[in-house]
């Protein structure tokens, strides 16, 4: 049953085949579907009563209070990046997401961006909307074609999650090669929600900043990992801010990096607003090459007295005994390699697709032996 | 199988093994008896090949064949596996991903039940066991490698005494059964407690003291002599 259809054009197999790296799958396995390509939202439907996914610009006028929540999070002219969207976007680039009340959403709901068009500029804001007590697993990627090597991406993403709800969500990105991107992604959750998010930021790109704002109000869990991986010629700035605004919020962020030669820069701010409070930053890097750096920064904030705040970060390159040991049991060296690095960065998390899982590995080895 | 000739290992230049002559045939199962320091741990890893162990002097045969020369790895590909007494912990390294990378995962679920670690193969490799807990991983890590020369480094240390029979039972059956081509394979164990003892019939001791081999003979005769005279040469 479909409830919602905007599909212009279909998908050409090869933008499926692009899109599948990134966690896509046929639209009829999927809750929800969104794909938006260059400048047009190519598809949004949905299969579930539950979820209503638009084009922002059409929600905007279905729904009154889609306006209330664009920008809601984040002011206009926070930033040069976020007023350039702002200015830019006359008709806004992206998706409305809203999963209704009380649904409980049994299929995963995927929304993915293409830039098809080298040197291409794309714009986008996206807005999601889990409303009280909804529960829905969401999967999102962007991608670019083996011909997009350059170009610029800037996003904004505003998350509300009101009281109750729960989403644990995948992320992925495979940009072009020598692309600058830019994501802007700000999060609300309301009292009782909660949150498991995991980013992927694997593929080989010029620049990436990703900053990342996250309010959590009362009774609120919020769990995020990212896997950060940075081959030669790769620059990726991390930024994360965290507020346990409510009584009894908890979080735990952890980021695993890998440089081969790249550059990684991850800040993380955690900040305890309020009494009651509990969470925990993690940063970890492992260093595969001589060049490149690791820069792991992360700082606590305690603003009420009994929030609990914690931190661990650390940085080094394989250790030589665990390399032995493996090596012991008749591994080569680069398969007892891929073995520490596979499970340093956790890619046997069950939330990590198969397929992802197998590229993600296949980039460790081609950034290895400087095939990237 | 196995057969070390005037044996001398150094760590920088500090000699930690001298003239050591062992000789460990196909089939049989002998432990080294010692005090902590003597260097038994030593030579379990000089024959292996980890570092940072040097040999200054001598050789090690295995099926006739010198291997002092050869990498770590392909000592192991020949057939030679070490239960370490301290491994490192692996983070993210699962123990069923790791018998996945050495193409054991067909045996996993049934070899790790003899050992009761079924519930661990979700598990991290040492991450949080306790010291019995390693002590089973590291045997049932060289069952599922499947070599024909099993190094044992203290087995039982650690490994409470419900443990202990499954540990011995494993180390036997590894032992004595032919590997999974059909060879006869041979055991070396260190043992400080002598408690494995009771669970696998060795065939020959021998005991260390200060890098060297002082003496070797029946396993039984030998632990009850140390018991009383400590780690000395029989009168």
């Amino acid at each position: 049953m479909t409830i919602r259809t905007q599909d212009k054009a279909q998908l050409s197999n090869e933008e499926r085949d692009i899109l599948h790296d990134v966690g896509f799958d046929d639209p009829s396995a999927r809750a929800a579907t969104s794909v938006l390509a260059d400048r047009e939202m190519r598809m949004a439907l949905s299969n579930d009563l539950g979820v209503e996914i638009l084009p922002l610009s059409e929600a905007l006028r279905t729904y009154d209070f889609v306006q209330d929540l664009m920008f809601g999070l984040v002011s206009p002219d926070e930033n040069e990046h976020i007023a350039m969207v702002a200015e830019h976007m006359h008709d806004p680039l992206g998706h409305f997401v809203w999963v209704k009340p009380g649904a409980k959403v049994r299929l995963p709901v995927q929304c993915f961006t293409l830039l098809e068009t080298p040197q291409g500029r794309q714009f986008t804001h996206d807005v999601t909307l889990i409303d009280e007590g909804a529960e829905v697993e969401m999967i999102s990627g962007a991608a670019v074609p083996g011909s997009v090597h350059k170009g610029r991406h800037i996003s904004i993403s505003e998350s509300y999650m009101r009281k109750g709800a729960s989403c644990s969500s995948v992320t992925i990105e495979h940009w072009g090669a020598a692309m600058d991107v830019y994501s802007y992604g700000y999060a609300h959750l309301e009292e009782g929600a909660r949150r498991r998010s995991t980013a992927i930021m694997m593929a080989p790109l010029a620049h990436h900043l990703s900053r990342s704002h996250t309010i959590l109000a009362a009774d609120t869990n919020a769990v995020s990992q990212a896997i950060v991986f940075a081959p030669e010629g790769t620059e990726r700035v991390i930024e994360t801010e965290t507020h346990l605004a409510g009584e009894g919020a908890r979080s735990e962020d952890v980021a695993r990096m890998v440089s081969v030669g790249g550059r990684i820069v991850n800040s993380a701010m955690l900040v305890g607003d309020a009494a009651g409070t509990n969470g925990f930053l993690g940063c970890d890097g492992l260093k595969l090459s001589d060049t490149g750096e690791i820069m792991a920064v992360p700082s606590l904030r305690a603003r009420a007295e009994g929030a609990m705040l914690s931190h661990e970060a650390s940085v080094g390159m394989i250790d030589s005994d665990k390399l032995d040991y493996l090596m012991a049991t008749g591994l080569d060296e680069d398969t007892a390699r891929n073995l520490i690095v596979t499970g340093f960065l956790r890619l046997d998390h069950g939330a990590i697709p198969a397929g992802v899982r197998m590229r993600v590995v296949e980039m460790i080895d081609q950034a290895k032996s400087g095939g990237m | 199988m196995l057969e070390i000739r005037n044996l001398t290992v150094a760590i920088d230049d500090v000699e930690v093994l001298a003239d050591i002559d062992l000789t460990l045939p196909e089939g049989e199962l002998h432990v080294l008896l010692g005090p902590n320091g003597s260097g038994k741990s030593s030579l379990l890893a000089t024959i292996l090949g980890l570092p940072p162990y040097r040999i200054v002097a001598g050789e090690i045969l295995f099926d006739g064949a010198p291997i002092q020369s050869l990498p770590l790895e392909a000592r192991a590909r020949l057939g030679i596996g070490l239960a370490y007494q301290r491994p490192p912990s692996l983070e993210g390294v699962t123990l069923r991903s790791f018998a996945a990378a050495i193409g054991a995962e067909d045996r996993l679920e049934t070899e790790a039940a003899a050992l009761d670690l079924t519930a661990f193969l979700g598990r991290d490799m040492n991450v949080g066991f306790s010291g019995g807990e390693i002590k089973r991983w590291e045997v049932l890590k060289l069952v599922l490698q499947d070599p024909r020369l099993l190094l044992f480094d203290e087995p039982e240390s650690g490994v409470d005494l419900e443990h202990v029979i499954a540990v011995g039972e494993a180390i036997a059956h590894a032992v004595r059964s032919p590997d999974r081509e059909g060879r006869t394979c041979s055991g070396l164990v260190i043992t400080h407690t002598g408690l494995i003892l009771n669970h696998v019939k060795a065939d020959r001791a021998h005991i260390m003291k200060d890098g060297r081999i002082l003496h070797s003979g029946d396993p039984q005769a030998l632990f009850a002599h140390i018991q009383t005279d400590g780690y000395s040469v029989p009168a």
